[in-house]
């Protein structure tokens, strides 16, 4: 087979997966297995999603890339054993989120994900791919002064708009306990803004 | 302000030409062509640890493990980070003296070796060498030495025209053994007569190998010293005769096994019992007691009143004239900012959100009611059940 011939059913392989929606990739994933196609797609789909999850988790640039390599490089690795319960999205969200927490308790050890981690918002003044915008920044500081379980909930609800039957699966939380954690969420950034306008 | 219908955007925007990056990085990272779309998962061996036997540089574990334990001379086990690197075995050290050969101390090698013969096998060891074991080997040989022989082998080439030549290799990294290797050397023209002189020697007056040992520049002068003196004790020296017979005989000056402990060994033994140590400590801490009790100023008498009083259960008064704050608390997280958020707490209230702990083991018809409850809006239950302890992506 020449060259030509393997970059064109390439080219049509990896439009053929681009087309499918995302169940027919979960299906494609469990059915036949990862192959290399196949993950680029699932890079190229979630990448800035998974991203920016743990950029709003971990808020510094730096931690936030090695985070999102780690999810993929998992992904990867475990792609055999996806089973197809859950929506692939969710999958890679709830590896994202477990390199996450492992990365902040790597930084700290000690931490405790009940407690607010005000000292976090110095991350978030100088770094890199800021997008300018004052009250997205305010509204990012705010957010260590949130409980980690209220912050996962919200950015999650929020910014990335995972319906809450997905956050309950990502979390393995009951989705009535979610929405008490998005509510005490949303109650405490609007009085935090409020103040700080 | 109401955030669920201000929509504000994400913070970060991250450009186009970073995520490609990230992209081709993490490709590169797995190993991963886009131009072979069949390659699947099995590549990721590739950044699987393989467990093979590596050769690492361990001389300077060797180093601290020798340190650590002069007693043994081994570092097995000590650096737990090499070792975990891959299946090393590090040799024992047969430390003699120190890097400089000017500073082999030769009056230390006893007169059962030097008498033996006036050939000797001076071997330097470094540690390098102990990962290569191939060691430059120094014959230094004595005219005046009768016994010796020299004899001159002549080999006449018959037809296939081999000439042998024997060649005195030593490894240093197991034993300290002379091999005799011999090498086969085809010759172009076997018509002409080769005339080898070799040196022949006597079962009896084997040379004498002498290893000399690389030392650390951080061994002191004491440490030096220490290793001297057992040296130039009569029966100090440990030789290791070499069991081939017919090999040069190597001789292995091995460190006394306390060669490294002078530091703790020259402590003097203290003349005064440890217990009088703690009996004088505890005399010690029960002075300063009293020291600390004598210097103490003498309470007033309105404070001490002031103390009994405060024994005794009192009803605290509210004033009349103060206002009643609010009964709200600060949410976690918002102290910092307290004295800010006061002003606004009277507008804070506080939803209907019932914390249940025990949600696994209500009866479904208790479930159903709260469900209700919570689908009508008119409570929230926030369940408690420890979410981050059970996250466990391989289970999905």
């Amino acid at each position: 087979m020449s060259v030509d011939t393997a970059n064109a059913k390439n080219m049509s392989e990896t439009q053929r997966l681009q087309n499918l929606s995302e169940d027919e990739l979960s299906v494609e994933l469990v059915s036949s297995g990862v192959t290399a196609s196949l993950f680029v797609e699932i890079l190229r789909r979630y990448q800035q999603q998974i991203y920016y999850h743990c950029r709003n988790l971990l808020l510094s640039h730096d931690d936030a890339d090695d985070a999102a390599q780690n999810t993929f490089i998992k992904v990867w690795q475990n792609a055999n054993q996806f089973k197809g319960d859950s929506r692939l999205r969710t999958w890679v969200y709830r590896i994202a989120t477990n390199e996450s927490i492992n990365l902040i308790r790597k930084r700290k050890p000690t931490i405790d994900f009940d407690e607010a981690q005000p000292e976090m918002a110095d991350l978030i003044t100088e770094d890199l791919y800021l997008s300018g915008d004052d009250i997205a920044l305010k509204l990012q500081k705010a957010l260590c002064y949130l409980p980690f379980k209220q912050k996962l909930v919200f950015t999650l609800r929020y910014f990335e708009d995972l319906s809450y039957a997905e956050i309950a699966v990502l979390t393995s939380t009951s989705e009535g306990a979610l929405k008490a954690s998005y509510h005490h969420a949303v109650k405490k950034l609007e009085i935090y803004l409020s103040v700080l306008r | 302000m109401d955030l669920e219908n201000e929509k504000i955007g994400p913070a970060y925007n991250a450009p186009e030409s970073y995520f490609k990056e990230s992209e081709s990085r993490l490709l590169q990272r797995l190993g991963i062509d886009i131009n072979s779309p069949e390659a699947s998962a099995p590549k990721i061996e590739a950044i699987k640890p393989v467990e093979v036997l590596m050769k690492v540089d361990t001389s300077g574990i060797q180093k601290r493990a020798r340190k650590q334990d002069p007693l043994t001379s081994k570092s097995v086990g000590v650096d737990k980070d090499v070792d975990s690197v891959g299946k090393v075995e590090i040799a024992p050290l047969t430390f003699t003296t120190n890097e400089n050969p000017e500073w082999v101390n030769f009056s230390a090698i006893s007169e059962e070796t030097t008498g033996l013969g006036d050939s000797l096998n001076i071997t330097k060891v470094t540690y390098g060498d102990l990962l290569n074991p191939v060691v430059e080997s120094v014959q230094i040989e004595s005219v005046q030495r009768e016994s010796v022989q020299r004899e001159s082998v002549q080999i006449e080439s018959v037809e296939s025209g081999i000439v042998s030549t024997v060649i005195e290799v030593e490894t240093a990294i197991e034993e300290v053994v002379a091999e005799e290797v011999v090498l086969e050397t085809e010759v172009a023209e076997p018509q002409e007569d080769f005339v080898v002189e070799s040196i022949v020697e006597e079962e009896s007056i084997t040379p004498d190998s002498i290893v000399v040992h690389e030392v650390p520049e951080f061994v002191g002068l004491d440490e030096l010293e220490s290793y001297i003196a057992p040296i130039n004790a009569p029966k100090a020296p440990i030789i290791e005769e070499v069991i081939a017979e017919e090999e040069p005989q190597t001789i292995n000056l091995e460190a006394p096994p306390t060669a490294f402990a002078p530091i703790a060994g020259r402590q003097k033994e203290s003349a005064t019992p440890g217990w009088l140590g703690i009996a004088a400590s505890l005399a010690a801490i029960v002075a300063a007691y009293f020291i600390w009790n004598a210097i103490q100023p003498p309470k007033a008498e309105e404070a001490m009143a002031t103390e009994l009083q405060q024994d005794e259960p009192t009803l605290i008064e509210s004033p009349l004239d103060e206002p009643i704050s609010p009964k709200d608390t600060i949410p976690d997280g918002l102290q910092l900012v307290e004295p800010l958020i006061m002003g606004e707490m009277p507008k804070y209230k506080e939803p209907n959100v019932y914390t249940i702990i025990d949600a696994k083991e209500m009866p479904p018809r208790t479930k159903r009611a709260l469900q209700d409850l919570e689908d009508n809006g008119l409570a929230t239950f926030d369940m408690e059940d420890e979410m981050f302890e059970e996250l466990d992506f391989e289970s999905l």
